[in-house]
């Protein structure tokens, strides 16, 4: 019963249009208050929810990813991307593919990928005879890509919610692959599409001007470098690599592409501010909502289900899959990854699948909920960026989706795409 | 001006934030000797910023929530669902500020280990972030109920 009400006054309180942190936190108190437990506790775990170091780390590594946006990295990505891949039909959609790998690898967030990247090349394609749908759609579906490749703090927000029994720096490399295989068959799907609509090739410029774009390019690249690099090594912990990133990007926006004024770095700390603070409210309120949802056991009685529905691996595999897919059209990520780690990783175990693989498996899930409506913020993002009615966008996003999909069952079903890599350089 | 207020508050803290963590890196390498105190000091900063940052959140209504079901109703019901929000939005915020009180009443005496503050200031900012939920949705209300409705949603499709 006191479940129904937890789940009850959650979606509730979605469907009017209440805040979804809000949500969650008001669901978490009616039923703190049903089943007569102290309220003060209710409060004290939404402080707690956030009251560990190493969630430290989203607020620096938003505000890296911030200053590097601001500090118009994300152009000279995109003019290095250009000279990389333009070559190839459909130019610009495979350059918005290969961007985003390079981007995303730096913010780590698909929501700062498409406000930096989008608004450059959406523009961008519309002038040279793209359709806004299709320039939408693959800015869109190739964000998601941010979220795997390291670092991204979101695989920060796993390794926590997964009892930290997972290793920070394997989820890292963990996701290297994956996001590579991403992007390809996203490349691939804009390939195709391109044809089909008969988009034209840009010219190459030369290995000169690539050259010269690539080193435009390496101090920002470099960032991602610092924090990964730092993390692996163990020199610093994921918390400090996110800072020196957040230092690095200030110098190097600051000095080496001059482009940082005092009034673009007040905007950047603000957005970095509003951003955090509404990442952190959610995994805040989210915490006192996973008490709940263990005070009714249901981890333990999912593993149950689960497993009486049937012992395939496989089969369980995808309902997993279909029902994180389902999860995430209908909220937001870090809340997910909160508040679904603890009941799927369980299951997980006991199919003997490994944690930091369903790690990736679950970020992929949830990455792709983001493009999808009712709660898709990355699509809304892109169609703002792009100034596209939402169902024109949907109605020819799905040779992506099936990209993506096709990628996602790969990760799962092949569990050497995301730990080949891990295993051979931290050992098992 | 509250929202200024908050808004710089937040702001100061993440860069403040930033420094100090540089600063134990160069403390720990460098000088060898790590400062102790950021961590803990980070900790409460970072109340800081997500508390009052999320009421600012709640005052411009730049919260991720679902607008869909919000415009695919009438007029009068969605009036009816942003009253509700607004209600509970109020009732919610109230208890955070109550409770928060309570929290830091309840925690004042103890001490944080390695900075010597009291461990209520840890909850401080979710307390006055209650209290700023509550004046807010407060206003919201008041200004729907006298026709002036400023969500977003109300112009656009979002």
């Amino acid at each position: 019963m006191g479940l129904f009400i937890l789940l009850g006054v959650f979606a509730l309180c979605v469907i009017i249009g209440a805040p979804v942190a809000f949500a969650l936190g008001i669901s978490a108190v009616v039923a703190f208050w049903f089943e007569g437990l102290p309220m003060m506790i209710g409060f004290q775990r939404i402080v707690a929810g956030i009251s560990l170091q190493a969630y430290l780390a989203i607020p620096f590594f938003i505000f890296a990813g911030d200053l590097m946006f601001h500090g118009g990295i994300a152009a000279r990505l995109v003019r290095f991307a250009q000279a990389a891949v333009g070559a190839v039909r459909g130019g610009l959609g495979i350059v918005n593919v290969f961007s985003s790998m390079l981007f995303g690898g730096i913010s780590g967030s698909a929501i700062a990928d498409i406000s930096a990247l989008g608004s450059i090349l959406i523009p961008a394609m519309k002038e040279k005879g793209y359709d806004a749908d299709y320039a939408v759609n693959v800015t869109v579906t190739s964000s998601i890509a941010g979220i795997i490749i390291p670092p991204s703090h979101n695989m920060i927000i796993f390794a926590l919610a997964a009892g930290g029994g997972v290793s920070i720096s394997k989820l890292f490399l963990a996701g290297v692959v994956p996001g590579i295989l991403m992007c390809v068959c996203l490349a691939l799907a804009a390939y195709i599409v391109a044809v089909k609509r008969g988009y034209q090739a840009e010219k190459f410029p030369g290995f000169a001007a690539l050259g010269y774009a690539f080193a435009g390019a390496i101090p920002g690249l470099f960032t991602a470098f610092i924090i990964v690099g730092g993390v692996l090594s163990g020199v610093f912990t994921a918390t400090e690599s996110g800072a020196i990133g957040a230092i690095y990007a200030f110098l190097v926006t600051l000095i080496v592409y001059r482009t940082l004024t005092w009034n673009n770095f007040k905007r950047t700390v603000v957005s970095s501010v509003r951003t955090t603070s509404m990442v952190l409210v959610l995994i805040a309120c989210a915490g006192a909502f996973a008490y709940m949802l263990t005070f009714y056991r249901v981890p333990s009685k999912t593993l149950d289900l689960l497993l009486g529905i049937s012992d395939n691996v496989i089969l369980i595999l995808l309902m997993i899959n279909l029902m994180l897919l389902v999860l995430g059209m209908i909220m937001d990520m870090a809340a997910l990854i909160l508040i679904c780690t603890p009941i799927f990783l369980p299951v997980m175990n006991a199919l003997g699948i490994d944690p930091v693989q369903f790690g990736i498996i679950l970020l992929v899930n949830l990455g792709l909920g983001l493009c999808t409506p009712p709660v898709g913020t990355c699509l809304f993002a892109g169609c703002v960026v792009g100034k596209l009615p939402i169902e024109k966008a949907i109605k020819t996003i799905w040779p992506f989706y099936l990209a993506i999909l096709a990628a996602l069952m790969l990760i799962t079903f092949v569990p050497a795409i995301s730990l080949t890599l891990p295993n051979l350089i931290l050992g098992d | 001006m509250i929202v200024r207020i908050c808004i710089i508050l937040a702001a100061v803290s993440l860069v403040a934030m930033t420094v100090f963590y540089v600063w134990l890196v160069f403390g720990r390498y460098v000088l060898n000797d790590t400062p102790t105190w950021v961590e803990q000091v980070s900790l409460l900063l970072v109340m800081v910023i997500t508390f009052l940052g999320a009421a600012v959140g709640v005052h411009q209504h730049t919260h991720l929530s679902v607008g869909l079901f919000r415009n695919i109703v009438s007029r009068s019901v969605r009036n009816f669902f942003v009253i509700i929000t607004d209600l509970l939005m109020i009732g919610f915020g109230g208890m955070m500020f109550w409770y928060g009180i309570e929290l830091t009443k309840f925690k004042w005496n103890t001490l944080i280990p390695l900075i010597q503050v009291s461990e209520g200031f840890r909850s401080l900012p979710l307390t006055i972030c209650g209290a700023l939920l509550f004046l807010f949705s407060v206003g919201h209300l008041i200004r729907l109920l006298t026709g002036w409705d400023e969500r977003q949603d109300n112009i656009d499709e979002g």
